[in-house]
């Protein structure tokens, strides 16, 4: 899967690093914005509060 | 003996190599994804928290200012003075009383460290719950005959009762609100309770919900154990000093 990533990205090989780098920030951005706040509140891992 | 396994590899590598492969590339991604929800939970959630404290904090310097200035001009008529400059300060910035509403006061519990120091919101939903600790919206006021209920986090969202165990009978829990600040002094150690007891946050905790309280009583509840959510804990005390309403 990361292989397939790797030979579909343009560019010779820094470009694709740099590429690559700044697709697995942005999916780390998502993930903190919207992921996880959800998966926190859908599944209650963190609840404070009785009842 | 390493050429010739070399050689073989890509001739051999058939189906169950490949889904193998795959296997593995899936169980190292879900272990990334694992790692970096940890790192959200115990220092991303925090700056949020940070954020919000710092934000509310100068949103009360400005907003109690007037009124806490007012009380100290004439103590005698409190009401009536505390809502006139409001009144008179409205105008210019009409959605300020809303936005204040949200801020419930601070809270200060000197065995936690003296620069223990939280705002405390008016709500205790998760969203509210991520900027501080939270008072029950139906729970007592300061002061009040009944039980202040407190929630707060754990772990994550800057951790506020992170150290709530380590609090012993005859500590104290301060709150401070614009027209004063409450005292509280635990009598009731930290104890570990199920999600559903209820009955900590009631007015007389332990008694029927419509039980008539006859003590002003403060309880603050967070999870446990420290980094799960399957229990709770929680730790009360009652008024010692403050204006009694």
């Amino acid at each position: 899967m990361y292989a397939w990533v790797w030979r579909h990205l343009p560019g010779p090989w820094p470009v694709r690093a740099l590429i690559a780098l700044v697709l697995v920030a942005a999916i780390a951005v998502a993930l903190f914005s919207w992921g996880f706040p959800w998966l926190e509140q859908t599944f209650g891992l963190n609840d404070v509060t009785v009842g | 003996m390493r050429r010739s396994v070399r050689n073989v590899r890509p001739r051999g590598r058939g189906t169950v190599s490949k889904a193998a492969g795959i296997l593995g590339e899936l169980l190292l991604t879900a272990g990334f994804l694992i790692l970096l929800y940890v790192a959200y939970v115990l220092w991303g959630t925090g700056i949020q928290t940070e954020r919000a404290q710092d934000e509310m904090r100068e949103r009360i310097e400005t907003l109690w200012e007037p009124v806490q200035e007012s009380t100290e001009a004439s103590p005698d008529e409190v009401p009536a003075e505390t809502d006139t400059p409001a009144e008179a300060d409205a105008p210019s910035e009409a959605d300020a009383p809303a936005e204040v509403d949200e801020v419930f006061g601070i809270i200060r519990i000197p065995r936690l460290g003296n620069d223990w120091e939280w705002v405390v919101v008016d709500e205790v939903d998760l969203e509210s719950l991520s900027r501080g600790p939270g008072h029950y919206p139906q729970s007592a006021m300061p002061g009040e005959l009944g039980n202040l209920a407190i929630a707060g986090h754990r772990s994550g969202h800057g951790a506020p009762f992170h150290n709530l165990d380590r609090i012993q009978a005859g500590d104290t829990i301060e709150i401070e609100r614009a027209d004063g600040v409450w005292t509280y002094t635990v009598d009731r150690t930290p104890t570990v309770i199920d999600p559903s007891d209820v009955w900590v946050v009631a007015p007389v905790p332990g008694a029927a919900a419509e039980a008539e309280p006859t003590e002003r009583r403060i309880t603050l509840t967070t999870c446990h154990p420290r980094y799960g959510s399957s229990q709770r804990m929680f730790v009360s005390g009652v008024l010692t000093s403050g204006e009694e309403i």
